[in-house]
């Protein structure tokens, strides 16, 4: 019987705690994602400003030279508007758009800034590319640091909070 | 005739797939004469092939009847532009700015659409309105039985000038001429030679990403889209060729420079618009090179048998040359 408390407490607790944790983590994740994003793309303004690196290529070359936990979008808009010869380059963004909620763990905006790209990429002169990605990189640095804020007052309190919850729970139960 | 039929078909898969669906469907003994695939905005899809227009149908017959035509679209023009551009117009700029986009295979895509200044001239061309493709297609051994009377003993040639009207195959000929001066193994009487090859407009060796799509040789050095009379200065300063192989002469500037490749010693092969010898010495720009008898052969074309067919072979003087037509 006490074996069966104290794992039913143990349990408890763990999973509370777990839970906070893994809210307080999604904060940590977005912030260190949108980092990682802002590296791809100024990879991919390089790619593309600087060494005229056609689209298909320019994506691959991101995919390989950034933090791949965030690169990978990009491997995957090249796929799809290689193999399925999209008329428009955005919509193989619009492919990866679920990926970016879920998997990357980004916010509405995070993800509508992003798509914006997809709308202007490649569809004119370097010159035009290189003051859009200007703008994107301005709006992303935006959202980095509204992610760190958010990063810095959210990630300790979820944490807390499924540690306080599941011994809130605990000494109810007792 | 195989081979042919799979340049058309690898070709139309740069296109919008509404417009592939359809022209893939033609007849397969015309797949390989098309030598042009035309889109217009808001007008019916056509074909060229053997001096005519065609309108393709939906089910892909061709009539003369342009109401049966496909309608070209505005979605299949700007789907069609980006699978050509590769979804990348800023990496050509360069050729848009010329007006035409060259592709995997060599061929190149002509556009049609609101040309936009800047303060250097032509800055790009917006709204595409149409697009020309024009085919590509390589004719190895068109210019064998030319060749033994361009050579002057093993190591000289004549200097040549290809004579012919648009549409003539004066491009696919001067191209095999190349390829056989630069391989120099089409006879045992002379070596190859090294060849520059100005292609101002990617025509000759269809560059693509930096590699030929076409057989030009293996001594031939390319300028790609290099205009004429800066290659042919810059052919003579850093190539040391042998000869100087340059499409569609005309102008002051291109005059010049032949006149400086000739005084560094260089020979020269080259082409131009028109149907006959007395109406290229009318030309104004051309009349010094005719006083001073720089070409030592002439080749006229037309295609009374066909693209390419060669209606005579001239020397300097304008004699009539025998030779054994295979062209």
């Amino acid at each position: 019987m006490l074996f069966l408390k104290l794992f039913s407490i143990t349990s408890i607790f763990g999973i509370c705690t777990f839970i906070g944790y893994y809210y307080g983590q999604k904060y940590a994740l977005r912030f260190e994602n949108l980092v990682y994003l802002e590296q791809c793309i100024k990879i991919l303004e390089t790619e593309i400003v600087y060494g005229a690196t056609p689209l298909p290529e320019a994506l691959s070359n991101v995919y390989k030279k950034g933090k791949t936990r965030v690169s990978y979008i990009f491997e995957e808009i090249k796929s799809d508007l290689v193999l399925s010869k999209r008329n428009f380059v955005y919509e193989s963004f619009l492919e990866i758009e679920a990926e970016l909620y879920n998997g990357l763990y980004f916010k509405k905006e995070d993800v509508e800034i992003f798509l914006s790209l997809g709308r202007v990429l490649g569809s004119s002169d370097r010159l035009d590319q290189s003051k859009i990605f200007k703008l994107i990189l301005n709006q992303i640095g935006a959202q980095i640091e509204e992610a760190k804020m958010e990063k810095r007052q959210n990630e300790k309190l979820y944490r807390s909070l499924g540690v306080i919850v599941g011994i809130g729970i605990i000494i109810l139960l007792i | 005739m195989m081979k042919e039929v799979k340049i058309y078909d690898s070709l139309i898969g740069n296109l919008n797939e509404d417009l592939k669906n359809v022209l893939i469907k033609i007849p397969l003994h015309i797949k390989g004469k098309v030598e042009e695939i035309r889109l217009k905005k808001e007008k019916p899809l056509m074909i060229y092939y053997e001096g005519k227009d065609y309108f393709v149908t939906k089910t892909g017959n061709l009539s003369k009847d342009m109401s049966k035509g496909i309608i070209v679209g505005e979605n299949h023009i700007v789907s069609t532009f980006q699978l050509i551009s590769n979804y990348s117009p800023y990496a050509y700029l360069e050729e848009i700015r010329n007006g035409y986009i060259t592709i995997t295979g060599g061929h190149r895509v002509g556009i049609g659409g609101k040309v936009v200044y800047g303060n250097k001239g032509i800055e790009n061309i917006k709204n595409i309105s149409s697009m020309n493709i024009r085919i590509a297609r390589e004719k190895m051994g068109i210019s064998d039985s030319l060749i033994p009377n361009l050579i002057k003993g093993k190591k000289d040639f004549f200097n040549t000038l290809i004579i012919s009207p648009p549409q003539c195959g004066k491009t696919t000929l001067l191209r095999d001429i190349v390829r056989n001066l630069s391989n120099g193994t089409i006879t045992s009487n002379y070596e190859g030679f090294k060849v520059s090859l100005i292609d101002e407009r990617s025509e000759l060796a269809g560059m693509y990403n930096g590699v030929a799509q076409k057989d030009v040789g293996l001594r031939t050095d390319i300028l790609d889209g290099c205009l004429k009379s800066d290659g042919i200065i810059m052919a003579i300063r850093s190539l040391s060729p042998d000869i100087i192989a340059v499409d569609e002469i005309g102008g002051k500037r291109d005059v010049d420079a032949i006149h400086e490749a000739l005084r560094a010693g260089i020979k020269l092969i080259a082409t131009i618009h028109g149907s006959s010898i007395h109406e290229i010495r009318e030309k104004l720009s051309m009349r010094d090179i005719f006083q001073e008898k720089i070409f030592e052969r002439y080749i006229v074309l037309d295609r009374s048998k066909g693209v390419g067919t060669v209606r005579e072979l001239l020397d300097g003087n304008g004699k009539s040359i025998p030779f054994i037509k295979g062209a």
